[in-house]
C-alpha cells in the first residue's frame, strides 16, 4: 500500500516529490526510455563546432562568475592582436544590455550580443543563430563569452572547441571546489586579476588543486588583464 | 534556473514515448539527475507539475534518481 495516500497500489511510485499525484491502476505499464535530455543541445553544439572547424575557424568559450573578468580578458587579448583583432568574432552573452559587445567592438572585433533575458546561460542553439548574423569571412576564431554564472553553463556546451573557466582573485580560491561541475568540463583554468593577489587571501595552489580534483591535469594560467601579467602565456595557449 | 526549460523538454519527450506506445496517460516519470549535470533536483520537482499541467502527464509523479556524472536522463515511464 502506498504510504503517502493509502491508495492500495503496489506500483513502485516514489514519493520524493510531495504533491498530489495519480497512482498507476491495473492497466499501468512501464516503458523503459533511457534518453538524455541534454543530448539535444549537445548535438547542436557538435554540429556548430563541426561547421566552424570545416571553415577553419577556432572556437573558444569563456565561462566564469559575474565580473570574473571575461570581457576584460577579451579586450586585452584583442588589444595584443592589434589589426588582427578584425579577424576575431565574439558572441557576448548577458541577461541584459549590450555593454560587453560595445567594449569588444571598440577593440576591433566583430561582435554580436545575445541578451538572454531570464535565461541563465547560452546554449548552442542561441550561439548558432547569433553567429548567423555575423559575417565570418576571414574570421579565424570565434569567442563565446557565456552569461556570468558558475552553475548552469556547465550543462550546455555552446559549440566551442575549447572552454576556459575564469576565477578572479577577489572571488576566492574555493570556487572550483564549490562549483565542481563547471570546472569538470573545461580545458583551461584562468586565475584572473592577479594584480589583486597582494590585497586578498587567495591561495593560487589551492584554487588549482580544487579544479584538478574534478579535472585531472587541468592546465592553469595566472594573469591580469590590467597589468598584462601572464598574457604572453595566455596568447600562446590561445594560439596567436 | 533552467529547470523549467528542461522540464518542458522532459514532458515533450515523455509524451512522444507515450504516444508511440499508444498510452492515454502518463502516471509517473522516472528521471536520473547527474551530480555534475547542473540540474537541481529540487528545482526540477517544483517545475515539473507546472510543465506537465494540461499534458498527458498532468498529475504524474516525478521519480528522481541521483546519479554520478553530467547527464540528465528520462529513464522510464509508467503509462496506462
Ligand atoms: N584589478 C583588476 N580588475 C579587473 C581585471 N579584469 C577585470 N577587472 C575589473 O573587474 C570588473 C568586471 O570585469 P568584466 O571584464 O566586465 O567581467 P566579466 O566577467 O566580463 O563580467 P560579466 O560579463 O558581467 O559576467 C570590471 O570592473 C573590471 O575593470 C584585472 O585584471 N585586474
Ligand atoms: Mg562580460
Ligand atoms: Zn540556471
Amino acid at each position: 500500500m502506498c504510504g503517502v495516500c493509502g491508495c492500495g497500489s503496489d506500483a513502485p511510485v516514489a514519493h520524493e516529490v510531495v504533491h498530489a499525484h495519480r497512482h498507476a491502476g491495473h492497466g499501468a505499464r512501464r516503458l523503459e526510455v533511457e534518453a538524455s535530455l541534454l543530448a539535444h543541445n549537445r548535438a547542436h553544439a557538435e554540429q556548430l563546432a563541426e561547421r566552424l572547424a570545416a571553415r577553419g575557424i577556432d572556437a573558444i568559450g569563456l565561462v566564469g562568475g559575474p565580473g570574473a573578468g571575461k570581457t576584460a580578458l577579451l579586450e586585452a587579448t584583442l588589444g595584443r592582436l592589434g589589426a588582427d583583432a578584425a579577424r576575431e568574432a565574439v558572441v557576448e552573452g548577458d541577461c541584459a544590455t549590450d555593454y560587453d559587445a560595445r567594449r569588444v567592438a571598440a577593440k576591433g572585433a566583430r561582435v554580436v550580443q545575445v541578451a538572454t533575458g531570464s535565461l541563465c546561460h547560452l546554449d548552442a542553439h542561441l550561439v548558432g543563430h547569433a553567429l548567423a548574423s555575423l559575417d565570418l569571412d576571414g574570421v579565424r576564431r570565434v569567442w563565446i563569452e557565456n552569461v556570468g554564472n558558475l552553475v548552469c553553463p556547465a550543462a550546455f556546451p555552446c559549440g566551442e572547441r575549447r572552454r576556459v573557466a575564469l576565477v578572479s582573485v577577489p572571488e576566492g580560491d574555493d570556487k572550483p571546489e564549490k562549483y565542481p561541475a563547471l570546472f569538470a568540463g573545461v580545458d583551461l583554468l584562468v586565475i584572473s586579476k592577479s594584480d589583486l593577489l597582494p590585497h586578498v587571501d587567495f591561495d593560487v595552489a589551492r584554487c588549482i588543486d580544487g579544479a584538478r580534483r574534478v579535472s585531472a591535469g587541468l592546465p592553469a594560467l595566472v594573469l591580469s588583464a590590467r597589468t598584462g601579467e601572464g598574457l604572453g602565456a595566455w596568447l600562446d595557449w590561445v594560439g596567436r | 534556473m533552467h529547470e523549467a526549460g528542461l522540464c518542458v523538454s522532459l514532458v515533450e519527450l515523455a509524451e512522444r514515448h507515450a504516444d508511440a506506445a499508444g498510452a492515454a496517460r502518463i502516471v509517473s516519470v522516472g528521471v536520473a539527475v547527474g551530480d555534475l549535470s547542473g540540474v537541481v533536483p529540487e528545482a526540477l520537482a517544483l517545475a515539473f507539475p507546472l510543465c506537465a499541467a494540461g499534458t498527458r502527464a498532468d498529475g504524474a509523479a516525478l521519480r528522481i534518481e541521483r546519479i554520478a556524472g553530467r547527464d540528465f536522463l528520462l529513464r522510464d515511464l509508467e503509462v496506462e
